[in-house]
């Protein structure tokens, strides 16, 4: 059981570690900048 | 007429929002009240005067309910609704059944209170509700998803903002929790029993428990985070990379972790110690978070000293780094020994919940509040007064609890040489009267805190209507 728990637990950390490399290489900065900003440029008020 | 009708659906929907965060308030209020009076009925157990209807048993089940349901679920569908809307540059998709979630919501909680006090409960907690309950929660949420899905759906901006991950996270595996928990076999209109039986039923309950704490308390709440703390603070989130990697991190570790409330309980051992596991893992994601928030106010320094809100929301964060450092040190099986079946953990609640839900809440409202009356807060002055009674009966109420919670478990685990317990369960209990007059002091400020504003909101909403704001102009999302 303890191989169980250590192969699912380094099966996590290689999702994880997956996720890390894919936000990091496949998204530009140019479109990280434009999604982090969204919430500052959201509304226009009409009268 | 026409005309009239075409702009009105171009507008935000915002009244449905106001609406939700009045009746957050209304549960907060409540809500507490209810906690201040089981938290005194643990020093004068004869408040119950009597009635079944009054005692800890019924009172404690309405304080859980009212807060987890009440107030943090009527909060998190109105800053759902709000932000989702904005980010996505669209009114709400299917405004009529936003309302409808917001009604029936209310109506399900003042039905669901009334049969608690009644004595009318499934015995799960946080899951306390009977069967026609349970559906009339799953009609609601279902409603919520499409309205918040069906949004997204109609988005004019190509990314999905981070928020909406949080809060779309919040909506699926609620209703996967709720729906696979609740399944029940009815035998009369107020009472059914679980499909599930012993250890089975305690693992389902705890992986139940443990999301909704993960998903609603925590995640849903971080949705919040990351919209309403860069917006007050008037710059981006510090890293959006990171709340991107610590959105993942978060989900898929947190649904694993639900067995450390059940250490040394008759379930497998392997399955305790993978519980134990993920929550350690989970410091990653949760202290990641923390200091992304930390980091977006750090180039805000005097908004800070002046903005009541932003200071509520920045002491959040304090909080909630507090609470998830303790959650794994307490996943760990050496001290939950020390602190299972202890106060402890009512301390590691009320830190997450005093401290992260409602503070958060609390910075939220007061920012929102004022923008969508279109007028300025009705006093500063009172929003700082709330700050240092939230801030102090915060403290004093998690000081008391790790007081209590500590002696509790070393003196029940203090055995003489031979084995026998040195001290009796009734004797240590007796030693608890002022560790538990203590939070009742600390309930006092809580609440006085939360008295104050409602009464600043009220002032601040009084006699207003609802500002009617519009997306960005298709120029400037283009250019975006
Ligand atoms: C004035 C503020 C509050 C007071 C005085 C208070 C008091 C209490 C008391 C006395 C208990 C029972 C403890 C026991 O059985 O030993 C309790 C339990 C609980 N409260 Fe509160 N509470 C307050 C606010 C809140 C808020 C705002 C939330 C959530 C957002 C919350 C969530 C909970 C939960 C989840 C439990 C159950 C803990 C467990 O079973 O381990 N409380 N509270
Ligand atoms: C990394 C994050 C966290 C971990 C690993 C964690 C872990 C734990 C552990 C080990 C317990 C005690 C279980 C027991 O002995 O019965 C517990 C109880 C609890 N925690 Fe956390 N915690 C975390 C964060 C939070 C946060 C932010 C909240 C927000 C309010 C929270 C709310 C609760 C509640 C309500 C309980 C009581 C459940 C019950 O027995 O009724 N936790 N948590």
């Amino acid at each position: 059981m303890t191989y169980f728990i250590f192969i699912g637990d380094m099966l996590v950390m290689a999702f994880m570690v997956a996720v890390v490399v894919w936000v990091y290489w496949r998204t530009s900065d140019d479109v990280i900048n434009r999604s982090a900003r969204i919430p500052l440029d959201d509304e226009s008020t009409d009268g | 007429m026409n005309t009239t009708a075409t702009k009105s659906n171009l507008y935000y929907h915002d009244r449905v929002v106001t609406v939700l965060v009045a009746w957050s308030i209304v549960w907060s209020v409540l809500g507490m009240a209810v906690g201040l009076y089981v938290a005194a009925e643990l020093v004068w157990p004869q408040l119950d005067f009597g009635y079944p209807w009054l005692s800890y048993g019924r009172l404690r089940p309405l304080h859980t309910n009212v807060v987890v349901f009440g107030f943090a679920v009527s909060a998190l569908m109105a800053t759902a609704f709000y932000s989702v809307q904005r980010t996505s540059h669209v009114p709400l998709f299917a405004p009529a059944l936003a309302w409808f979630c917001c009604i029936a919501w209310q109506l399900a909680i003042v039905a669901g209170g009334l049969s608690l006090l009644a004595g009318i409960n499934a015995s799960k907690e946080y899951a306390e509700l009977e069967w026609p309950f349970d559906i009339a929660i799953t009609i609601v949420w279902v409603c919520f998803a499409i309205v918040f899905f069906g949004t997204i759906a109609k988005r004019k901006i190509q990314p999905i903002y981070v928020s909406n991950w949080f809060y779309g996270g919040l909506i699926i595996v609620i209703a996967m929790l709720h729906i696979v928990n609740s399944l029940a076999m009815p035998v009369t209109l107020t009472k059914s029993y679980s499909l599930f039986a012993g250890a089975p039923d305690a693992i389902v309950q705890w992986w139940y428990g443990h999301n909704a704490v993960g998903f609603l308390l925590t995640g849903g709440f971080l949705g919040m985070m990351y919209y309403f703390l860069p917006k007050q603070a008037g710059r981006p989130i510090w890293s959006y990379r990171l709340s991107i990697v610590a959105f993942w991190a978060f989900t898929y570790s947190y649904i694993w972790a639900g067995p450390h409330h059940l250490h040394f309980n008759a379930i497998p051992d392997w399955v305790q110690s993978l519980g134990m596991v993920m929550s350690l893992i989970l410091l990653a994601p949760s202290w990641a978070t923390m200091i992304n928030g930390i980091m977006t106010v750090s180039g805000a320094h005097a908004k800070l000293k002046t903005d009541p809100a932003l200071k509520f929301i920045v002491l959040s964060l304090a909080f909630y780094g507090l609470a998830t450092f303790e959650g794994p040190m307490m996943a760990i099986k050496s001290v939950n020994i020390v602190s299972h079946f202890t106060d402890w953990t009512i301390g590691h609640v009320h830190s997450g919940a005093l401290g992260w839900n409602a503070m958060i809440t609390f910075g939220t409202f007061y920012f929102l509040v004022p923008k969508l009356a279109g007028r300025d807060l009705y006093s500063v002055k009172l929003a700082n007064i709330h700050f240092w009674l939230a801030l102090a009966g915060t403290m004093l109420y998690i000081l008391a609890m790790w007081g209590a919670g500590v002696s509790q478990g070393l003196l029940w685990l203090s055995l003489d040489e031979i084995g026998e317990l040195n001290f009796s369960f009734k004797d240590i209990m007796g030693s608890m009267a002022p560790y538990y007059g203590l939070r009742v002091v600390a309930g006092v400020l809580f609440l006085s805190g939360t008295l104050l504003l409602a009464f600043n909101l009220f002032k601040t909403l009084q006699g207003q209507k609802v500002v009617r704001v519009v997306p960005p102009p298709v120029a400037a999302m283009e250019a975006a």
